[in-house]
């Protein structure tokens, strides 16, 4: 097989990427609000569509001299924007803040902090997003906080995948005829949504002609001779795609990266995806190919040099939100592999050049998915084995086994389920089509089962923050508490409805996006912005935080309290409300003689699985704000920390504020102690119509688990049973010498993790300090 | 169909997840006993008959809960620690049940065939894909009838089945067991009849006679003979072409594989309370060592050495 290697100048533009440091940056800010103030009276899309092209216009951009793939949507790059139609409130508030807040921090200039109290917050008091929800529903919306946590209050949706292959086949020109052939016909407001679409394309194609103008200066000044081929190379392709669709493969890949670098520009919103660009690109490679103008080592270096790009982009969120979403995840997802439409395995030349980047260039995006399914070819497969050895924890596997036929069962096409992709990290969308909205609110099930147990009261604060139905001496039976359980959630999923439907809302009424709405069916067809339920999908995804925990607790309290009675209930409560102070054998009881989600015990297993369908249930008696459909989702980035701050002394054993379990439908750190196939049998409990919004599995191994072929081949085996068993996502983490040091401080936490030497398995945990030290010593996977 | 209904057997551990000794996801059944007292064995809770209770220390909180239902009054608080006196009692039962921490178990389960079967097969989606079950001890083949019992269920299952043995057993043992077995490893220790008696406990006459029955019966593609490399014991290049020669002389395409010394075995130890062969524990073979104890066995004309790679 042929070596492909990372070229000198990928190597050199991923160093001048990790060098500049990361600020904030106002500058569209400014140029968003002149707009806004030059234009009081008109619709708020054309003041959009206007904001939007006024900064494609006017926003410095910058090139390296060797980059093939060009654009940023600030002159920085990694720079944090500040979107004040968005949310301008929370930034007065943290402005200051931005550089010392222990998640997330970005660099702030003196100026700005002073341009943006002087123009750009007092213009949008008032006007943005952040305030109108704040003014019109905030305090419905703070009742509930504890339980409920409602999203995209000061930002817009994002999380979609646009119809990529209709942009490459129409480019802005395309498009802005085809706003222009329908502009005569229609409504006021259908009119001004295609005007808002003509104004957009017509800065898209400014914007795009500006790189061609400053890379043809810069390669004048240039003094490298390659430097200069390759600026006038790229400037042809910029100016090219001004008015065409493209023909080769670095024009198609250039071509995809405008597109998302505009979304971003009109929107600042997190997870816009690519989707399967496998499929979409493979056209332009092969037409490359055949002709021989490119051959895999220069593709993959343009794939690299995307893949780059895809790094260059982040999302300041509020210091609330960071907490939820660290390490500004941004979302380009990429899916790859998988069912083509007619259900056949599809795969290519390209799929495997993606996971040559990944390996390579190991950064945090793009979020690489394989979608797997019965007929996966096995080097695609172990392929995709090899490259998560490397230890990125990339890339994350998809089922399509589970995943076409729910959302089927949704209401998406069949074609277009097996044509599925993922938005952002694991949420499952039809392409181009499709505003799932899938992080429309999460539902954290622990708390109701707190309020539950102790009559309506928060266990932290003591406040009555749900209905008074009893606490845990009232209820005669297990089942008298699963009612009460039952009514709690019930009251909760209404009052997140109304605050859902509140947020999309204000959405429409502040943050129409023309851009976006042009790459998704039908809006251009109906002349309707996404926001108004222009997409011909309008789903709304609500998650389950988190089933884990609620299983290992309601299992406790059945077999300990109700069945065995080994605690009583006045006990139970008492060392709930005092955090096990002085309860430490209850506590121990609970943690130890209670069985737990993650070791294929049905007992445990079937509780989860039961409340997670109760759940689901209720809400899809619920129609959003577009008409479309609320589902469930079982994931969090990182909100299992802060919602697990919300949470009283938990019934589990788990301590006041402390996290929840990682993932969605992990089990709870440390508990799993029978294995990873246990853990996937547990998992495979839940059925594949609660996770339509995306579900998460995670799963940590050491390196050495895929040191040898032989055990690679083993995980590809693994890998086919988890398709076998229908669960919808699994990723690796494979640990580093960190998280060892920290299983020896935290034993409890890291039960689980097992450890192999010549032939023989070992709990991690249990074995002594020396032999401890002696696999740390082994375990050396440095920084990729 | 039961014909074995009331045959019960004890088992130390079941494992999922294996994913060495046989092809594909397994799951190992630890069997208890054994007749061997090999110095440097790697299952030393594995080697007695007899259950015993097992205290984990580093679980324990302290509360005394067990100390005051122990009818036998084996077990007492002093100063902090936990006194068991393990030869006073044989029915644990109250103390287990009044532990909170879950600290205090016996070392083994008994079970029967069908209990094993139905704990197993929950993994079978994994068995699909080229996996199965693994018996392994102790001597999986010490309690004999269970352990036929048991493969022949397995069979019947269409589960593939492998098996660990030191084949200190006696033939027809072997014999039976054979008929169910889809892999069979054997551990070939030591070649020297007196150093065997000094390190293993018994010469080795038995097992030479049952590794020529196998490696002649219909079977022998289907085995893998195996030494453990023991540093200053079994670990000697002459050992090693002794054995490889022996083999290599009853069927010349055996294969042979060399384990690399495991030092987690030490560890064990404390748990049983016994005395492990080192004091100060070797440290495992490099690439280059192992390399030079397979060419010992390939001068002597092994031709399939197996070799994870
Ligand atoms: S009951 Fe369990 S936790 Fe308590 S002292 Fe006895 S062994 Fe330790
Ligand atoms: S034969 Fe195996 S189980 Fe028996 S003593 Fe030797 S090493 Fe231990």
């Amino acid at each position: 097989m042929e070596t492909l290697i990372k070229t000198k100048r990928v190597a050199l533009l991923k160093e001048k990427m990790m060098a500049e440091p990361r600020y904030v940056s106002i500058e569209q800010a400014l140029i968003i609000t002149k707009t806004y103030e030059e234009n009081q009276e008109k619709p708020v899309i054309i003041k959009r569509a206007l904001a939007l092209k006024n900064a494609l216009l006017q926003m410095g951009i910058a090139v390296e001299p060797e980059e093939k793939i060009v654009g940023n949507r600030t002159i920085g790059v990694r720079h944090g924007v500040v979107f004040p139609e968005s949310g301008s409130s929370w930034i007065d508030r943290e402005f200051e803040t931005l550089p010392i807040r222990p998640q997330d921090k970005f660099n702030v200039r003196e100026e700005d902090i002073i341009n943006f109290k002087k123009i750009i917050a007092p213009y949008f008091k008032e006007k943005s997003l952040e305030d109108i929800i704040r003014t019109r529903y905030g305090t419905e919306i703070d009742e509930i906080a504890k339980v409920v946590k409602i999203n995209q209050k000061d930002h817009a949706q994002g999380h979609i995948c646009p119809d990529c292959e209709k942009w490459l086949t129409y480019g802005p020109e395309g498009l802005k005829q085809e706003a222009i052939a329908k502009l005569q016909s229609g409504t006021k407001d259908q009119q001004d949504f295609y005007k808002s679409v003509i104004l957009v394309m017509e800065g898209t194609q400014a914007f795009m002609m500006r790189y061609h103008d400053l890379l043809v200066e810069k390669a004048g000044q240039e003094t490298d001779a390659a430097n200069q081929v390759n600026m006038r190379e790229v400037a042809v392709i910029c100016k090219k795609l001004c008015m065409n669709p493209p023909n080769s493969f670095h024009e198609a890949v250039q071509s995809i990266w405008f597109l998302f670098v505009i979304l971003h520009m009109e929107s600042n919103a997190s997870s816009f995806s690519p989707g399967r660009m496998d499929d979409f690109l493979y056209p332009f490679y092969k037409k490359d190919m055949k002709s021989g103008s490119i051959d895999k080592q220069k593709a993959l270096e343009i794939i690299e040099c995307i893949w780059l790009k895809f790094n260059q982009i982040v999302y300041l969120r509020n210091s609330h939100s960071a907490k939820f979403f660290a390490g500004f995840p941004i979302g380009f997802n990429i899916a790859i592999g998988g069912q083509d439409e007619n259900g056949n395995d599809f795969s290519n030349e390209l799929s495997f050049l993606f996971l040559k980047a990944q390996e390579h260039l190991g950064l945090p995006q793009p979020n690489l998915s394989v979608r797997l399914h019965k007929g996966t070819n096995e080097p695609l497969l172990k392929e995709a084995v090899r490259v998560v050895a490397k230890g990125s924890g990339m890339p994350q596997f998809f089922n399509d086994e589970a995943i076409i036929s729910s959302m089927m069962n949704f209401g998406v096409s069949e074609k277009d389920a097996r044509d599925y992709a993922i938005v952002g990290c694991v949420e499952l969308t039809s392409q181009g089509n499709n505003l799932g909205w899938s992080d429309a609110a999460m539902f954290n099930l622990n708390k109701v089962l707190e309020l539950t147990l102790n009559n309506g009261k928060c266990l932290l604060t003591g406040n009555a923050i749900g209905p008074d139905l009893g606490n845990l001496m009232d209820y005669k039976t297990f089942e008298e508490l699963e009612d009460a359980f039952a009514k709690n959630i019930s009251y909760f999923i209404d009052k997140m409805i109304l605050a859902c439907e509140q947020v999309e809302k204000a959405h429409i009424d502040i943050l129409p996006s023309p851009f976006l709405s042009a790459v998704i069916d039908n809006c251009i067809q109906k002349g309707k912005d996404v926001t108004v339920g222009g997409a011909v999908y309008n789903f709304s995804g609500i998650q389950m935080i988190q089933v884990a925990n609620l299983a290992d607790s309601l299992a406790a309290i059945k077999l300990l309290v109700y069945e065995e009675k080994r605690i009583s209930k006045e006990e139970l409560l008492k060392a709930l409300q005092n955090n096990f102070e002085g309860y430490e054998i209850i506590r121990t009881m609970l943690l130890k003689r209670a069985p737990k989600y993650g070791n294929d015990v049905a007992y445990v297993d079937e509780l989860g699985a039961k409340w997670a369908r109760f759940f689901s249930e209720k809400l899809s008696h619920y129609t959003n704000y577009r008409g479309g459909r609320y589902h469930t989702g079982m994931y969090t980035v990182s909100a299992h920390v802060p919602m697990g701050e919300n949470v009283g002394a938990s019934s589990d054993g788990r301590y006041a504020a402390t996290p929840l379990a990682d993932g969605g439908m992990s089990p709870v750190y440390g508990r799993d102690i029978a294995g990873p196939t246990a853990v996937l049998k547990s998992v495979s409990l839940l059925d594949n119509h609660l996770t339509t919004n995306g579900g998460l599995l995670n799963m940590k191994f050491l390196p050495e688990f895929f040191k040898t072929e032989n055990n690679i081949d083993k995980f590809a085996k693994f890998l086919r049973t988890f398709v076998d068993l229908e669960i919808p996502h699994i990723q690796f983490n494979v640990l580093r010498k960190e998280d060892l040091l920290a299983a020896q401080k935290d034993p409890e936490k890291y039960r689980s993790l097992t450890v192999r030497v010549a032939g023989y398995t070992a709990y991690f945990t249990e074995l002594a300090g020396e032999l401890q030290n002696e696999i740390i010593a082994r375990t050396s996977y440095g920084d990729l | 169909m039961n014909t074995h209904e009331k045959l019960r057997g004890k088992v130390f551990d079941v494992r999922r997840f294996s994913t060495h000794d046989g092809g594909g996801i397994r799951t190992t059944i630890f069997l208890k006993g054994c007749p061997l007292r090999c110095v440097w064995c790697q299952n030393p809770e594995g080697l007695s008959l007899k259950s015993q209770l097992i205290y984990l220390e580093n679980q324990c909180i302290h509360c005394g809960r067990c100390t005051t239902v122990c009818k036998n009054h084996a077990i007492t608080l002093q100063e902090g620690k936990l006194c068991i006196d393990k030869g006073a009692a044989d029915d644990w039962e109250e103390a287990i049940d009044s532990c909170p921490a879950a600290c205090l178990t016996m070392d083994s389960k008994s079970y029967t065939v069908e209990e094993l079967v139905k704990l197993t097969v929950r993994d079978a989606a994994f068995f699909r894909h080229g996996g199965g079950i693994t018996l392994s001890g102790g001597e999986p083949l010490f309690q004999k009838d269970f352990a036929i019992a048991l493969l022949k269920a397995f069979k019947e299952e269409g589960i593939h089945t492998a098996i660990e043995t030191s084949c200190y057993v006696e033939q027809n043992v072997v014999k039976d067991a054979l008929l169910y077995l889809d892999l069979i490893y054997v551990d070939f220790k030591v070649f020297d009849k007196n150093k065997h008696k000094e390190w293993i406990g018994f010469t080795n006459d038995k097992i030479k006679e049952n590794i020529r029955f196998i490696l002649e019966s219909n079977k022998k593609d289907q085995v893998i003979i195996r030494t453990p490399l023991i540093p200053t014991m079994t670990a000697d290049k002459e050992n090693i072409s002794a054995i490889g020669k022996f083999i290599t002389s009853i069927y010349p395409e055996v294969k042979y594989e060399l384990l690399n010394y495991n030092p987690l075995a030490k560890a064990k130890y404390n748990l049983v309370e016994r005395e492990y062969c080192f004091a100060e524990n070797p440290r495992m073979y490099t690439e280059d060592e192992m390399n030079e104890f397979r060419q010992a066995a390939r001068n002597v004309g092994v031709k399939h050495l197996i070799i994870e790679v």
